[in-house]
């Protein structure tokens, strides 16, 4: 019989302190910058198309598992054959053009032939998509769950004394930072500001924005429309599968499933932060990762998802728009 | 007249509740028993067996490691018996889609060639199918659905599944419940433990044992929760004290276990770990320290060595029950066909008396099943003793080593 957690919330944030509370703090941030990147993925989409991508967290799973092929490939967590700085970079650019490549592929046959049917259709087909790929994935690796063993990752395989990843890079309050947590924040703020810079001084970037204004006057303008909704699949692409290893390097798992719910938040972080706005995305997702930390943290672990998607509906009834998505003008 | 339609929709709702409930009761009235049950099957040199677990879904990767087991048994067993071969039918039941494993139900039963099954996996599946499979006359033998009230009922709660139509070659929670806290309480001597469960009816009836026996013994105990989906369990580990002695985490999934284990490690937290049967699995789960309840299997066996080398390495052991299963059910059939055909009753009645030895049930113990109660947790269906689990201390280098 589960009491009310409300009765319990204050003895527990008495009971964690300061310390529990930067805990929270430094877990959400470090989920919400994986959150973050994911949802970019679909605001980007979603802008340029107006098409909820849901194969986009699948996307992400695989990003995940070609992290964790390079890493077999390169000898395993255990008997790296190449440095681990190396290792990971190569990691990161494996699940990257992956996932990128991926990306291109799925719109290629799965949404362009469904340019100009009604809306709902390409919906569907990326629901479909979104199961053809984690279902595929669930045939090659018969379900099993991989490990990518960051504790012990450039650790001693014989001690089992863990790697160079889980040591503190700074303390705060007596809590430690690890490097993974460093990693991962710093590769997602890297990857957020060049995506800026992408879309805001960039020819593509340019291309990008017109686009998404009005695809058929900028297709009168000479832009070809194909080559940039190709490009924006790549980019978001590229972008979940960097946050495929740094999820798997973070937390340690990969499995064919582990895109539906991650997804699922990433989206709701791009709703919350305002659908087609790539500020909007990253503020979503930060928000959607220390909503759930702090949910998990001080209500219970239960509780965090009922929280993170009542908050969706919350948005969805103050603020239609999100956060910092823009109200769209009726064309007469 | 919006009295009238509100009056005329409930009327057609009614309707169609009282209609659907005839249904479903005309559906599992068992007067089909005698009919299905006593059908005689030509046995042939092959026999039908059916293997209803979650091929797909959330639960296919402990779902797999049980068709594994049990498709490594057939091997072996045709091999050895080329005039009584058995065949596997598949079921997909996409734990924990319950629906989904009623439809594998009525697909099996409607197999008029079947004469045994393996499966479902889970408790809340065996509920839900029991009625199907007894209109059928088919007899459940679970390798994984651990549930007490399935064998044995209480006052106020009875026994969820008819005699004679379900058995398990898993032994239940309340006889793995007893071993954990025991083995806390006297044996590690621990006062303060913290209980997570994975919101699933496996491990919540484990926590639940475990919890009503370690606050009877006065221990100290702090129940939490988490999704069986959760990988980052962060936040979860900011909320355990720093004092806690054990963490006890009866869980399905070994992996889930393992980042567990290292995001503690991680957090810096030292408490000992604690983990379930659903953890066993010495090639994933290798926190140093903690301690597993599992069956007490002999790695040395060479059907374990044969299927380890047939898998990658890995002994994947929490299916193992099921390879047992499926060896009740073909020695079954092969014992009921004996004259060239065979009912499905005939096949319950010598799954009840059934008798296998420790070398073949690959569990560390022998195998035959209670027709009453026994003790004051096991129930008709179960094994009896001495079916028990064992503790066993994983060491620095990820070895399994049996201490209790």
């Amino acid at each position: 019989m589960h009491h009310l957690p409300l009765l319990d919330i204050f003895d527990t944030i008495r009971q964690l302190g300061w310390g529990g509370f930067f805990e929270l703090l430094r877990n959400g941030i470090v989920l919400g910058s994986v959150y973050a990147l994911i949802a970019l993925g679909y605001t980007m989409v979603y802008g340029i198309l107006k098409l909820l991508n849901f194969a986009h967290g699948d996307i992400y799973m695989v990003g995940a598992f070609l992290g964790y092929g390079v890493l077999s490939v390169l000898g395993g967590p255990l008997a790296p054959t190449v440095a681990l700085v190396p290792l990971i970079i190569l990691m990161f650019v494996g699940a990257m053009l992956g996932a990128g490549t991926l990306g291109v592929v799925v719109e290629r046959f799965a949404y362009r032939p469904l340019r100009n049917a009604p809306r709902i259709a390409p919906l569907i087909s990326a629901l479909g998509v979104s199961f053809f790929l984690a279902n595929s994935v669930l045939l090659l690796t018969q379900g099993q769950r991989y490990n990518y063993s960051a504790y012990q990752l450039g650790g001693d395989a014989e001690t089992g004394l863990p790697g160079p990843l889980v040591e503190p890079a700074f303390s705060v309050l007596g809590r430690p930072v690890t490097v993974v947590q460093v990693l991962v924040v710093s590769t997602s703020i890297f990857l957020m500001v060049a995506l800026t810079l992408l879309v805001s001084r960039t020819r593509l970037g340019k291309a990008m924005r017109a686009t998404a204004f009005d695809r058929e006057a900028a297709n009168m303008m000479g832009i070809n429309t194909d080559r940039v909704i190709a490009s924006t699949f790549f980019i978001g692409s590229v972008l979940a599968g960097a946050a495929g290893v740094m999820f798997g390097l973070y937390i340690g798992e990969t499995y064919y499933f582990m895109g539906f719910l991650a997804g699922l938040k990433a989206f709701t972080a791009a709703v919350v932060g305002g659908i087609g706005s790539i500020p909007g995305a990253m503020v979503g997702g930060l928000l959607i990762g220390l909503t759930e930390s702090f949910a998990a943290g001080y209500v219970g672990g239960q509780w965090s998802d009922i929280v993170v998607f009542g908050i969706l509906i919350l948005f969805m009834l103050v603020r239609p728009n999100g956060l910092l998505g823009t109200r769209a003008i009726q064309k007469v | 007249m919006r009295k009238l339609s509100i009056t005329a929709a409930l009327v057609v709702l009614a309707v169609l509740v009282t209609a659907a409930t005839g249904a479903s009761q005309a559906q599992f009235k068992p007067a089909g028993v005698k009919n299905a049950a006593n059908a005689l099957v030509r046995c042939g040199t092959t026999r039908t067996v059916g293997i209803a677990y979650p091929a797909t879904g959330d639960a296919a990767s402990i779902g797999v490691l049980q068709y594994h087991w049990a498709s490594f048994f057939q091997t072996r067993w045709n091999r050895a018996h080329p005039r009584d071969k058995i065949r596997l039918v598949q079921g997909d039941t996409q734990l924990p889609n319950t629906a989904q494993a009623l439809a594998v139900a009525h697909r099996f039963a409607s197999n008029s060639s079947m004469l045994g099954l393996v499966g479902p996996a889970g408790s809340q599946e065996v509920q839900d199918t029991v009625a199907v499979f007894r209109g059928a006359g088919l007899a459940i033998v679970s390798g994984s659905a651990t549930r007490i009230l399935l064998t044995r009922g209480k006052p106020g709660d009875p026994r969820e599944t008819p005699r004679g139509f379900f058995y398990r070659t898993v032994p239940n929670d309340g006889q793995q419940g007893d071993r954990v806290s025991f083995w806390i309480t006297k044996k590690l001597k621990r006062t303060r433990v913290y209980i997570i469960d994975d919101e699933e009816s496996y491990s919540q009836g484990l926590a639940d044992q475990v919890q009503g026996n370690l606050r009877a013994a006065r221990v100290t105990v702090t129940r939490d929760h988490v999704s069986q989906q959760v990988s980052d369990f962060s936040s979860l580990i900011t909320r355990i004290p720093g004092n806690t002695q054990v963490v006890y985490i009866p869980w399905q999934l070994s992996s889930k276990a393992q980042l567990f284990y290292t995001q503690l490690r991680a957090a810096g937290k030292s408490a000992v770990v604690f983990g379930s049967d659903g953890t066993f699995d010495p090639s994933t789960f290798k926190g140093a320290g903690s301690y597993v309840s599992a069956f007490p299997v002999d790695y040395n066996s060479a059907a374990l060595k044969a299927y380890k080398a047939s898998h990658g390495g890995k002994d994947e052991a929490f299916g193992l029950p099921s390879y047992t299963a499926a060896l009740v059910n073909a020695k079954a059939i092969m014992q009921a066909c004996k004259n060239g055909t065979a009912t499905r009753a005939e096949v319950r009645s010598k799954i009840a008396n059934m008798k296998l030895t420790k070398k073949e049930s690959l569990l560390g113990f022998p195998v035959r099943f209670n027709s009453k109660n026994q003790g004051k947790q096991a129930g008709p269906g179960d094994m009896a003793t001495p079916a028990d689990f064992a503790i066993f201390r994983i060491g620095p280098n990820g070895n399994y080593n049996r201490v209790g």
